[in-house]
């Protein structure tokens, strides 16, 4: 009686033993969860509410990386600042930068914005290219093409399941595209500033000019020179809007929008990042209600 | 057929006239038929060498098309050959370590000059050897001081290993500050690191300099353990417990050179243990702790227990702004050839990031248990003021009232009063810090 109880308790394990995922922002944890339901154990290492470059690397987030299967990233080196002292503090070789388990979503995206010189001179520049595709829903089918391969590698007893998981989330998001793509029609040619080249693949994709930045580099805080002479650029280019993360300062944009007329609008830069953003759907319906409305 | 019909009818209405006339006929159209099969079969033997010929055509062109491509291909070949070797066949740019090169300099006001801040002891802890050449590292001078430019190298060896250099170069001098290997590739949550490297008792003593928050040692370091901390040759085996709260116990065995604290050499004689955890108190709030030994003997043969523990609660405000209060005690029980002595410090320190340019902080030092006859109210304030313009340059100014100083031979104690203003930058793929 007791070896049977044993059995099956032991075939339960087996049976609930679940693929640890790793993601190191939420977006990203969404795609896997969508694609690997419930055969799947998503964490998620960063907080919406702080700038994904700069997420303090805190040792509490060992244990989950340590016990991976597999491992997310959003890479282009946004998380060059805090995920490979964790990496290295985890010891486990399977999400090891460089093992079949670390997963780069960036590979899976065509890199816009790729810097022709690379010096810190220019800031805190990326030299693969712009790291926040995230922003542009049309990024999100082909993640989660490449995590299902990913998963379907690295689990192959429910790769039929992923690939079917798959096909309904594509089909569904396919659907939803439709209404974005309609929706965000309405603001094409319309002239943005935005504080950081946050929104550069969503503004691409649908004919919005981003003009400026409120940085003047990349990861330097705005000075008065800059913030005056960006005052200038937009009465003169008559532009009347500007896109505010939600973690940064944002006196500055609400000096030159007193200045300017324009009107400050905060983007969520992923999914729960302001509230109302807690599915990859409402993320991007947020950002197309609050450029296009 | 009614071709035929019509001939016949023809011929019975001709045979009905004139019988010769019909002989005639019917040999002439013999004659006829003959003929037109001549030309039928000429004709199919012409059209038959046609269609031969069209194929032949058809297969020349091709072949033709295909010499040509053959050409094309040859000459770009030939173009792109060239007789002198301009390409890099074995070209290793890409294996290239990461390069990192850190640079700290000082300019300092003391009200001690600089001959009598050389000869510095701390009462109980040191002691001043007018034969020795004093251990000062930074910000020696009063005036200006160049601290060290740093080099650190990391490369990946290998599947199975990592390496990692850091040279520290003093005006004189060239020091190997750190130089290992770390296993990449060990299963169950273990690691391995072997060659010289700074050891992970407590908390800061495996932190560089270049990553302090403030830029002196705190005084229970110095004073155990001499300015270089555990700094040694040997190996180290960490292991991350699988557990949901992060555990990791580390355990080392090094040569012992610290002769503050060790230093006996007639064998490797230094063995050290840890254990650290971390866990959130809220979203926003992480706590880190650690316990630490280190058992050893020292240069009089007996033995030395060093115990450490430290606690950091880091408390992030925003992106860019954070609360961080960090304090360690250090415990220490060395035997000498004159008996048991027992001796403690600890430091604790508040630093506010303001924002992503500007911290602020203040620590305490306290030694405040010594060996008999010997001063226990040794410690030391320090408050700083960093601005960081840029991720890697950064900019302290600090002030230290220090009372743990006694100068020279004649055990005068001194406060000392400082105030320095630093700059540290970090140039090149120098890898991001841990907590």
């Amino acid at each position: 009686m007791k070896k049977t109880t044993l059995l099956l308790s032991l075939l339960s394990t087996v049976v609930f033993a679940q693929f640890n995922v790793v993601a190191s922002y939420p977006y990203l944890g969404r795609i896997v969860k969508a694609v690997g339901g419930d055969n799947v154990k998503v964490k998620v290492l960063a907080s919406p509410r702080f700038d994904p470059h700069f997420v303090i690397p805190k040792p509490s987030l060992i244990p989950a990386i340590a016990r991976a299967d597999m491992l997310v990233a959003n890479g282009a080196g946004l998380e060059i600042g805090w995920l490979p002292p964790l990496l290295k503090s985890a010891n486990n070789p399977k999400v090891r930068i460089s093992s079949t388990g670390f997963v780069d979503a960036s590979h899976a995206i065509r890199l816009i914005d790729k810097p022709k010189a690379v010096s810190r001179a220019y800031g805190d520049v990326h030299p693969e290219g712009n790291p926040h595709f995230n922003s542009d829903p049309h990024n999100i089918i082909p993640i989660a093409k490449y995590v299902t391969k990913k998963l379907s590698q690295l689990d192959i007893s429910h790769a039929q399941e992923y690939h079917h998981n798959l096909t309904q989330f594509a089909t569904k998001w396919k659907r939803f595209l439709k209404t974005f793509d309609a929706q965000m029609k309405t603001c094409k040619s319309k002239k943005v500033v935005q504080y950081h080249e946050l929104y550069n693949y969503l503004l691409k994709r649908y004919g919005i000019r981003s003009t400026a930045t409120i940085e003047p580099l990349p990861g330097i805080a705005p000075s008065s020179k800059h913030t005056i002479a960006l005052i200038q650029k937009m009465k003169k280019e008559n532009i009347k809007m500007i896109l505010q993360d939600p973690y940064h300062e944002k006196k500055t944009a609400h000096f030159i929008a007193a200045k300017t007329g324009a009107k400050v609008t905060v983007i969520p830069h992923d999914v729960g990042a302001v509230s109302g953003t807690d599915t990859l759907k409402t993320f991007y319906e947020t950002i197309a209600t609050r450029l296009c409305h | 057929m009614t071709k035929k019909i019509i001939l016949l009818s023809m011929a019975a209405s001709v045979s009905l006239f004139a019988q010769s006339e019909l002989e005639e006929v019917k040999a002439l159209l013999a004659q006829q038929i003959k003929t037109t099969q001549a030309l039928q079969k000429r004709l199919e033997v012409l059209e038959k060498k046609q269609t031969k010929q069209a194929k032949i055509a058809k297969r020349q062109a091709r072949t033709i098309r295909e010499t040509k491509k053959q050409i094309a291909v040859a000459k770009t070949q030939q173009e792109e050959i060239p007789t002198v070797q301009t390409t890099k066949t074995f070209d290793q740019k890409s294996f290239l370590p990461d390069i990192a090169l850190i640079l700290d300099g000082s300019a300092v006001g003391r009200n001690v000059d600089n001959s009598t801040y050389e000869t510095y002891y701390m009462p109980g802890f040191s002691t001043y050897d007018p034969s020795a050449e004093a251990e000062i590292p930074f910000n020696k001078n009063r005036g200006f001081n160049f601290n060290y430019a740093e080099l650190a190298l990391h490369s990946t060896v290998g599947p199975y290993f990592d390496a990692d250099a850091i040279f520290h170069l003093h005006p004189d001098e060239f020091e190997i500050e750190e130089a290992y290997i770390t296993s990449r590739t060990l299963p169950y949550g273990l690691r391995a690191k072997a060659g010289k490297f700074r050891s992970e008792f407590g908390r800061i003593n495996s932190i560089h300099q270049h990553a302090w928050k403030f830029t002196s040692q705190p005084l229970a370091f110095e004073a155990l353990l001499g300015t270089e901390g555990i700094n040694d040759a040997g190996v180290q085996l960490q292991w991350v417990l699988p557990t949901d709260t992060y555990l990791m116990a580390g355990f080392e065995a090094m040569q012992g050179n610290n002769d503050v604290s060790f230093g006996d050499t007639e064998e490797n004689n230094l063995y050290i243990g840890y254990l650290k955890s971390s866990f959130d108190l809220t979203d926003t709030t992480t706590l880190l702790a650690g316990t630490s030994i280190a058992h050893g003997k020292n240069e009089d043969g007996h033995n030395t227990d060093l115990y450490g523990a430290d606690l950091t609660i880091k408390t992030a405000l925003d992106s860019y702004s954070s609360l961080l209060w960090q304090s360690e005690l250090l415990y220490r029980d060395k035997t000498t050839d004159s008996g048991s002595e027992k001796q403690a410090g600890y430091y604790t320190q508040l630093v506010y990031q303001y924002d992503q340019n500007w911290a602020a902080g203040i620590r305490y030092d306290d030694l405040f248990k010594n060996i008999s006859d010997q001063p226990d109210d040794l410690d030391r304030y320090t408050a700083m003021l960093e601005y960081k313009p840029f991720e890697f340059t950064k900019f302290r100014l600090q002030y230290t009232y220090d009372r743990s100083k006694a100068f020279g031979t004649d055990d005068q104690r001194k406060n000392i009063s400082e105030i320095l203003l630093g700059f540290t930058i970090e140039a090149g793929a120098h890898g991001a810090h841990a907590f």
